[in-house]
């Protein structure tokens, strides 16, 4: 089936009528086969979501396949290029839809366990070990006070506090995937310079923090 | 939930030390998601063909260290091109 050049793809979904009418049928059956390959580590292929899920992230595709042909450049084959959309779209909803059946399990389990403070003493180590830990810990809190932005900070709480996947985190600042990784990176990079700057590396402060 | 806007929650220490962590595969020069996903399709095929990505390509293979969202979008890629054309 899939034995078309990428010119013959592009020029067949762009003519009118019938010819594009094939081309998308036969784009419709490669994303349908394709799918299921990339889904089935998230969802069960007996799941009574999964056949639907395929299909309309299978439709999903083919519109935005349309929308950005001309945005294809030519560097795989088309093929390929159209099953990265459709995974992009359904990884997306998955997570969301994840994260949407994690959070109202998480509410549940809150309030029966509260969350153990893990790093801060360990009934094993020494009084100088946890002491020590206790200071490295109280260091990097000061750090990231003064590093972080109210922004970064926000950013940190919803993906690794609240476990948001990145596309939410990201609309529930108004903001995008892209930027949100951004702002992340300056995080990253203003804390790295920073430990630099006061002689810290990262695995010294990860040594005091594991208590060796 | 109960917090404001104004009062955010303190960072708790296990987020703190992933934070650390990120920093080891923290770069000046980072590329971002929307730049993954240009060339990610690219960067299977080759990985498929036997090439070396991460010679050829270390800012994407940096940037699939540090992201786990792109990362799975590569893999659930790579599942779909070994299994729907097996060689
Ligand atoms: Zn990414």
């Amino acid at each position: 089936m899939n034995t078309r050049t990428n010119e013959s793809w592009l020029d067949e979904l762009r003519s009118p009528g019938p010819v594009r009418e094939v081309a998308l049928d036969d784009l419709h059956a490669i994303v349908q086969k394709g799918l299921p390959y990339a889904l089935s580590r998230w969802l069960s292929p007996e799941d009574p979501l999964f056949t639907p899920l395929v299909e309309e992230v299978t439709q999903e595709t083919l519109l935005r396949v349309l929308d950005q042909l001309d945005t294809f450049e030519g560097r795989s084959m088309f093929t390929t290029w159209v099953h990265k959309i459709a995974i992009r779209i359904a990884l997306t909803e998955l997570r969301r839809k994840r994260w949407q059946d994690s959070s109202l399990d998480e509410l549940v389990d809150d309030e029966e366990n509260p969350a153990p403070e893990r790093l801060m003493a360990d009934p094993q180590a020494s009084p100088e070990t946890n002491a020590e830990r206790a200071d490295m810990l109280a260091r990097i809190r000061r750090i990231l006070e003064e590093e972080l932005t109210d922004k970064q900070r926000q950013a940190l709480v919803l993906l690794g506090l609240q476990n948001l996947p990145m596309e939410e985190a990201a609309r529930s600042m108004k903001t995008n995937r892209n930027a949100l990784y951004k702002l992340l990176h300056d995080a990253r990079l203003r804390l790295k310079r920073r430990l630099a700057a006061e002689d810290l590396n990262a695995q010294e402060v990860l040594s005091a923090f594991e208590g060796r | 939930m109960g917090q404001t806007q104004n009062d955010p929650p303190q960072l708790p220490d296990e987020l703190i030390e992933n934070l650390i962590r990120s920093l080891e595969h923290t770069h000046e020069q980072e590329c971002t998601c929307d730049e993954v996903f240009a060339v990610v399709d690219q960067y299977a095929e080759a990985e498929i063909h036997g090439d070396d990505v991460a010679r050829l390509m270390p800012l994407i293979k940096q940037h699939m260290e540090l992201c786990h969202n792109c990362c799975e979008e590569y893999e659930a890629l790579l599942d779909i091109l070994e299994k729907s054309n097996p060689s």
